[in-house]
């Protein structure tokens, strides 16, 4: 594995970051998926993925946020309590869910307690719960705020032309992580899920040139491998609440599996999910962001979603399925049990666990759970 | 689920209860009491609702006529449409073949009327796939129903997307569950802006184009005319009982509140809400006039603003509760009703809905004006530090009715309040508004007794010396 992808699947404050701060940088931390990263690009700052990695306690987030909310936000918030993210010039909240969207609160609220854990700049990105009609034009036009916003707190402009080369150059990043999710596919299997996960989720916060050299290297050391990391072990693909942390996915390796795909919230969907570069851009990035209905915050599209899971599996030529829900994630923790039903239709046997976030402190019942879940799909074969 | 459950249609047993209780308003004192003590569970509702006088009959009558339209929907050519509390149902008065279910109505009364409460119903939801973890306040109901032990559902229509994440994600479940269409009113973070306003209205011309796709009926312009100038009358009538609330001492009924609101619920626009609404005004005109409490015993010690909702675990045992120590319930968010005239209302252009019936277009408009501002989806879309949101409505409440203390009772499926309540209460405190964060389930007295939860409300009335 490249040391920089494990270090930046592993670590908050990474080198890239240090660096890019030492010479004068500005970093944005967001929470996610749906917030575009194109307008930090333009504007030359580094947009950050914010994870929950490192978390030890909560003690400090459990001051602000009750007992009965998920553990992810709480890990962030945790994490900026203990400085963690002191390097943030700026945090974008968005309402994914009601407690992540509530961590803006939150965050505010400690940073009035605790000196120097909220960074000096809020935004809130308002993202619709459906993907069409009015609901395309208040995205584009939260776009439009947002730029509006980032250029009036960082005195910097953001024009059309900066807007499209900062399109073009994340379109690159993303047609080699589709090239790395098709390596995946391949039988025999050349990369692990544990090697490729750490690279996709490095994209998310390293420095956009560097990752992309690195992304191609590694890319390219894959197509050498004479390898065949699948063999005697079964095909999984793991769906549900956000996983930022890739030991998840190695404690799954770990069961005899190799982990062939994902749908967690990070990564790309399929070689059509870029920004199209001859539309006009808030156009284009409204209709990459805000289409495909990937989250079950989009309430009313599970068919649609459903489809292009079941699909992807299929793709991904996947013996099992994983469903995970961090707990209190009732969007994932229902739909998981929806999707195990639908794909089950589809001769497509799962497994649905409930989990915490953060360092795995139930590794050994999860591992138990894959270890099971591992050995009926080898019986039933052998049946 | 215990088999014995499902040999009952839950919409058959509330419309035979109801039905019981509104033939109470004949009986003799001695053949109620018979009633009461062969129904131990059914009677910690029926009795202090019964103890109101007049309006009682009216809230048992409204309730069974709502439930006898469920049941014999099907029959009638009727679709049922599932909704939520917070959606304001005049809407489906106004199609002529619909009739709306509304989940968390029928959990409340499962878990005040049954022994064992809605706990079946909510446990075969996650039997099914559901999430254990989402709200109880649908969970209960909703059981029920995906049992196919409560009328057909047709279809799902709600309110709560950008609101409420758990609630709408129930309904979706639901949807997707029974294969049934589905569609969802959503709301921005925000509340009064020229832009948001354009996005409720078209997202509500979406749902009117849904319902008549889903029902083959169109909308009857003259009927939804008539529901809502009978919501104005409605809303004129709470808006007098909010009003003479600030009185000391306090003249509403404190049960008076959960009668309002579910009835609101369900029956928003139709003439029996007005009458139930006009009785009650009665007599909290009589107890003003005398200087009368609402309370039973005449003594109010103390006056308790709800910043969220009710418990309605173990019949009424909480309004009981408050009965006995002297406390005036302030009413909670489900008690408002954001109304232009509202005596609460601050005059901040958007943060209100004025009802406007001069043509189809202007009505429509004005029902995604009302949907906007249901207590919810008014009160806690946005940052509770906002203006206009969750902390600015709860101090002026406070401070309107003259609350010695705020009291948060809710669920541990609410994922919004439990993300900031903690700050609210941090904030009220600072205010000089001492504040009880109740962790049980309001729905689910399984994760903490009324016992526990009444111990611990003692303690906090004491310490704090409230009374």
């Amino acid at each position: 594995m490249k040391s920089e992808f494990l270090e930046a699947a592993t670590q908050i404050e990474i080198d890239s970051v240090q660096k890019w701060k030492q010479n004068g940088g500005k970093i944005v931390g967001y929470t996610c998926s749906f917030m575009p990263v194109e307008p930090f690009h333009a504007a030359g700052i580094l947009p950050v993925r914010l994870r929950g990695i490192t978390a030890g306690s909560m003690e400090i987030s459990d001051s602000y946020y009750g007992p009965f909310v998920c553990s992810f936000p709480k890990a962030l918030l945790q994490l900026a309590g203990t400085g963690h993210y002191h390097f943030l010039d700026g945090a974008v909240i968005s309402n994914g869910c009601d407690t992540l969207r509530r961590l803006d609160e939150c965050w505010r609220k400690m940073g009035e307690d605790i000196k120097g854990s909220a960074p000096p700049w809020f935004h809130y990105f308002d993202v619709p719960h459906k993907p069409n009609g009015h609901a395309f034009d208040w995205y584009k036009n939260q776009v439009k705020k947002l730029i509006t916003a980032i250029e009036a707190q960082f005195d910097v402009e953001i024009t059309a032309s900066k807007l499209k080369t900062a399109i073009k150059n994340q379109n690159q990043v993303r047609k080699l992580l589709w090239e790395l999710e098709r390596l995946r596919r391949e039988d025999p299997v050349k990369i692990s899920g544990t090697e490729a996960y750490a690279a996709i989720i490095a994209g998310t916060v390293m420095p956009l040139d560097r990752y992309r050299d690195s992304l191609s290297e590694l890319i390219e050391d894959v197509r050498t491998r004479k390898t065949d990391i699948g063999k005697n072990k079964k095909r999984l693909f793991i769906g549900g609440s956000v996983c930022d942390d890739f030991e998840l996915v190695s404690l799954v390796e770990q069961s005899d599996a190799v982990v062939v795909g994902e749908n967690v919230c990070f990564g790309v969907r399929n070689e059509n999910d870029r920004v199209r570069e001859t539309k006009e851009p808030l156009t284009a990035i409204t209709e990459k962001y805000l289409s495909g209905s990937v989250c079950p915050r989009m309430m009313g599209w599970y068919k649609q979603r459903a489809g292009m899971i079941i699909d992807k599996v299929k793709q991904t030529h996947a013996d099992g399925v994983i469903l995970q829900n961090i707990r209190f994630c009732d969007l994932h923790g229902s739909e998981n049990g929806l999707l195990e039903r639908d794909l089950e239709k589809s001769s497509v046997p799962s497994l649905r666990i409930e989990r915490e976030h953060g360092p795995l402190t139930e590794t050994g019942r999860l591992k138990m759970r894959f270890d099971a879940f591992v050995e009926q799909l080898v019986q039933s074969v052998s049946v | 689920m215990r088999p014995e459950l499902k040999e009952y249609n839950l919409d058959k047993l509330f419309a035979g209860t109801f039905m019981v209780a509104r033939n109470l308003g004949s009986s003799t004192p001695g053949e109620i009491k018979n009633v009461l003590k062969y129904t131990p569970y059914v009677g910690g509702l029926l009795e202090p609702v019964l103890a109101t006088g007049k309006p009682s009959i009216t809230f048992f009558d409204l309730f069974y006529d709502y439930y006898s339209n469920i049941i014999n929907a099907e029959e009638n050519g009727k679709k049922v449409v599932m909704t939520t509390f917070c959606f304001d149902p005049s809407v489906f008065y106004a199609i002529d073949n619909l009739v709306p279910v509304t989940l968390e109505i029928g959990t409340a009364l499962t878990t005040m009327l049954w022994k064992r409460g809605s706990s079946d119903f909510m446990d075969y939801c996650t039997e099914i796939g559901f999430s254990e973890t989402g709200c109880s306040s649908q969970r209960g109901a909703m059981g029920a129903y995906l049992a196919g032990l409560g009328a057909k559902i047709d279809l799902v229509a709600l309110n709560m997307g950008g609101v409420c994440d758990t609630n709408a994600n129930a309904y979706n479940f639901a949807a997707q569950y029974l294969d049934i269409p589905y569609f969802g009113l959503d709301y921005p973070s925000e509340l009064t802006t020229e832009e948001v306003r354009e996005y409720h209205h078209k997202d509500y011309r979406g749902l009117i184009n849904f319902l008549q796709e889903n029902t083959g009926c169109k909308f009857d312009i003259n009927r939804l005319r008539e529901v809502l100038e009978e919501k104005k009358k409605q809303d004129v009538l709470m808006n007098e009982i909010e009003e003479m609330q600030r009185l000391v001492p306090n003249p509403v009924p404190g049960i008076y509140h959960i009668m309002i609101y579910a009835a609101r619920y369900i029956y928003s626009g139709k003439i029996k809400f007005t009458k139930l609404l006009g009785e009650m005004v009665d007599v909290v005109r009589e107890n003003a006039k005398n200087g009368r409490s609402g309370l039973k015993n005449g003594v109010e010690k103390n006056r308790t603003f709800l910043v969220y909702i009710d418990n309605y675990a173990l019949g009424t045992a909480m309004f009981q509760w408050f009965e006995k120590k002297g406390i005036s319930h302030m009413g909670n968010i489900l008690s408002r009703t954001f109304s232009q005239d509202a005596p609460y209302t601050t005059g901040v252009p958007g943060t209100t809905y004025n009802i406007d019936t001069t043509n189809l277009d202007t009505m429509i408009d004005s029902l995604a004006d009302i949907n906007a501002r249901m207590p919810m989806t008014r009160t806690i879309r946005g940052p509770y530090d906002a203006p206009n949101m969750w902390l600015e409505d709860s101090l002026s409440l406070a401070k309107q009715y003259s609350a010695d203390c705020c009291l948060y009772n809710g669920t541990p499926g609410c994922r919004n309040t439990w993300s900031n309540v903690k700050l609210l209460s941090r904030d009220l405190e600072a205010m000089g508004y001492p504040t009880h964060i109740a962790y049980g389930d309001s729905f689910d007295p399984r994760v903490e007794t009324w016992e526990s939860t009444e111990t611990r409300l003692e303690e906090f009335y004491q310490i704090r010396g409230l009374l």
